[in-house]
């Protein structure tokens, strides 16, 4: 027992006081927290005001485009063509949506301007003038025959690579010019927007008893989780099979052999890295929520609407426990790898099958989430290797009954149990093979005959 | 011999793996505060038999029993094993290093580390103490696993090649480090193929061939029973006792001396005898002992 604790303080000291593993485990939250402050930060800042001339000849659209470049029917319009995306706007997305359009609408600033009489020859060279002195940044003209096939909306501006603003500026005034137009045609533009409404089609989740489920923004959430679960599984296992081929390459193991029991060191190999992993998954865990919390609490004080993603205590309980589940078969797996190989590149080769496992079981994940009482999605969400990437997208998708997470945990149990039995035997007598790769029959022998 | 006299007995163990059998029947014992030379060419199987006494294979026959028990984790933690192939966490620093390495022999960490300064200032390697082990040349790696075997104060030290990869200014200041050692009443077992250092360290030899055991007993009895029907002579005149063929069997002329070989029950003293008394000018008459090379290449080719 206090060799088994000296190779796993070893190992998690090894894993975890490593640059790579502070930065990674400190600087992805940093990132991403940055992506969150950061928007929130340049959104806030005010850029310089367009000053824009509106050369009207028609007369009648100025009034109607400054209208439409209000904040307000900005924000209105991005609001409704998000909608016609999204069935559900979540919290932070509306907030965005919002700041974004305050801040093109305050961005423009209208210099008056009297056209309807002047030449466009004269309007041009007035104006060209204003710009010179620096009292405007940009105008428009606007011809007399508005409804003319040829008729041509020119716009000048020293700021003519803002697309942001130009797109803006163009939408404004196709909407202004359309509905002069309906106008002109005794066409009332809300007549208009009655008869041409989508329908509204809402989407209500049932449970399997027929309940209306409330849905919280769970399906990105198990996505997350089954990227993050793959990743740290593959880059854990990978880690493990390394180390084991480092000791037996450099013929440490001879040493270790001789000083403490083969699964002893095995298993305080396979506990060291394994806590080390969960060190970092438990403090990225808390930075997510440490960062939704604040994303979320400046949204409150903005006073936008609030769905919170709903994580229970037991969620991120059974995540744990099915992380470990699956550290521990895939850890295994690559241990046993490790003990069968001579050098890394062969490692590499051989830690194709069990990537390809795991592929398979985040790819599971697409129909889990589609669909998480299926037949399909009961039978991959407690079978062995899949289980701790199936299982958490389905309880986040929707909790199933208790009696199949556990069946899960005793299946992957068992699974780990025989894994480790097998990996046992294979890596006492593969460790002291040197030069030689071990062949399948070899490995099947010594696994029959200790 | 009383058994607490004996650090190690090994008895009619017997090592196959499939069907090469590498190890046959071997018994042997080792006296406690002795240095044991292990010789053997390569694949004689010595290194088979030091894996089964370390506890890392176990025997298929036979029992090995240590400092008169059988091989348990406690037991095995009072050995010392230093194997041929040398290996260290290249990536680890010099003091966890050789803290990790006590802490497997369950040494708790203050005395390892007070173990780890007194053994890094006698190897000279105490400025190195904190650098990562890939820093250091390859000598010095050697010296540090020599440390790593040392620090839970072994009573038995297995020592494979202990010299191999070392200048020869090293191999000095190793064998004064294994003599010193040996002077702490410490059991040495010294496996290696180099037969000159055998001579020069070992109090007893055990030879191995071919998985089997071919000589085993004191050094010094050994060279004896092989060296005496050799002389080395330099003389003038006496040629009819050299030519007789009842006393001598060959002759090997050297540049101004020879190497007489007698038959098999004449006596050196006869020879001398005969030699002043048919008026030879003798002045040098050596017994030769054979070296312990010549010992194993005679034995070793012989099978």
């Amino acid at each position: 027992m206090q060799k088994f604790l000296a190779v796993l303080k070893r190992e998690y000291k090894k894993v975890v006081f490593t640059w790579a593993f502070l930065i990674t485990t400190f600087l992805m939250p940093l990132i991403a927290s940055v992506f969150v402050i950061v928007p929130m930060f340049i959104f806030s800042i005010e850029g310089d005001k367009t000053r824009i001339a509106i050369a009207d000849k028609a007369g009648s659209i100025s009034k109607r485009l400054q209208e439409n470049l209000s904040p307000k029917r900005i924000s209105e319009k991005a609001r409704k063509a998000a909608k016609e995306q999204l069935t559900d706007l979540n919290a932070s997305q509306e907030e965005k949506m919002k700041r974004n359009a305050e801040q093109l609408g305050g961005n423009f600033e209208f210099v008056p301007y009297n056209a309807e009489t002047k030449s466009i020859e004269q309007i041009k060279k007035e104006l060209n003038a204003q710009i010179s002195e620096k009292k405007l940044d940009a105008y428009i003209i606007i011809p007399k025959d508005i409804s003319a096939k040829d008729a041509r909306f020119e716009y000048y501006s020293r700021k003519a690579g803002d697309f942001v603003i130009n797109s803006t500026l163009q939408d404004a005034l196709n909407e202004a010019v359309r509905s002069q137009r309906l106008a002109d045609a005794d066409i009332s533009e809300e007549k208009l927007k009655e008869l041409s409404r989508k329908v509204a089609f809402d989407v209500k989740p049932l449970t399997e008893t027929g309940e209306i489920k409330e849905e919280g923004g769970s399906f990105w959430m198990a996505f997350i989780v089954a990227m993050l679960i793959y990743i740290v599984l593959a880059v854990y296992g990978q880690a493990i099979m390394s180390a084991i081929v480092e000791e037996k390459e450099t013929r440490i193991s001879e040493v270790l052999f001789s000083s403490a029991k083969p699964f002893e060191l095995m298993m305080g190999k396979l506990v060291g890295v394994g806590l080390a992993g969960l060190t970092q998954l438990a403090i990225w865990i808390a930075s997510v929520l440490i960062l939704l919390s604040f994303g979320f609490v400046s949204a409150i004080m903005s006073g936008a609407e609030i769905t919170l993603p709903k994580i229970t205590a037991s969620m991120v309980i059974y995540f744990f426990i099915f992380f470990l589940l699956g550290y521990f078969i895939y850890a295994t797996i690559y241990a046993l790898i490790g003990s069968m190989v001579t050098n890394m590149q062969e490692g590499g080769q051989f830690a194709f099958p069990p990537i390809m496992l795991l592929l398979i079981g985040l790819y599971f994940c697409f129909a889990v989430v589609r669909d998480p009482n299926s037949t399909f999605a009961f039978w991959v969400s407690i079978a062995p290797f899949f289980a701790p990437i199936v299982m958490p997208v389905r309880i986040l998708s929707e909790i199933p009954p208790f009696w199949q997470i556990a069946l899960a945990i005793i299946i992957n149990l068992v699974a780990i149990i025989g894994l480790t039995w097998v990996a046992s035997r294979v890596y006492r007598v593969g460790m002291l093979m040197y030069g030689k790769r071990a062949t399948i029959p070899e490995v099947w022998k010594w696994i029959r005959q200790s | 011999m009383s058994e607490n006299n004996v650090s190690l007995k090994v008895e009619n163990v017997t090592k196959r793996y499939g069907d090469f059998t590498a190890v046959e029947n071997l018994s042997f014992e080792i006296r406690a505060g002795r240095v044991f030379g292990f010789l053997g060419p390569n694949g004689a199987g010595k290194t088979t038999t030091i894996r089964m006494i370390v506890g890392i294979t176990i025997p298929d026959e036979g029992k090995i029993r240590l400092f008169g028990s059988k091989i348990t984790p406690q037991i095995r933690d009072r050995i010392g094993y230093l194997p041929e192939e040398r290996g260290l966490y290249k990536k680890m620093k010099v003091q966890d290093q050789l803290r990790y390495f006590a802490a497997l022999k369950g040494v708790s960490q203050k005395e390892a580390d007070k173990r780890i300064d007194f053994w890094l200032d006698r190897m000279k390697l105490s400025e190195w103490k904190l650098k990562k082990t890939t820093d250091l040349s390859k000598g010095m790696s050697q010296k540090l696993q020599f440390i790593s075997t040392m620090l839970h104060n072994p009573e038995l030290l297995i020592l494979d090649e202990p010299f191999s990869g070392l200048d020869p200014v090293n191999v000095e200041f190793m064998k004064e480090v294994i003599a010193e050692i040996k002077s702490q009443d410490k059991t040495i077992i010294f496996s290696t193929h180099l037969m000159e250092t055998a001579e020069k360290l070992c109090d007893d030899i055990l030879l191995i061939n071919k998985s089997q055991k071919v000589l085993s007993g004191s050094l010094r009895e050994i060279k004896a029973s092989y060296g005496k029907n050799v002389i080395s002579v330099r003389c003038e005149g006496g040629e009819e006792v050299l030519n007789d063929e009842t006393l001598i069997t060959n002759i090997i002329e050297h540049a101004d001396e020879k190497e007489l070989f007698l038959t098999e029950d004449a006596d050196s003293q006869v020879v001398l005898k005969r030699l002043i008394g048919s008026g030879a000018k003798v002045t040098k008459f050596e017994m030769i002992e054979p070296s312990l090379n010549d010992i194993f290449i005679d034995n070793v080719k012989e099978k």
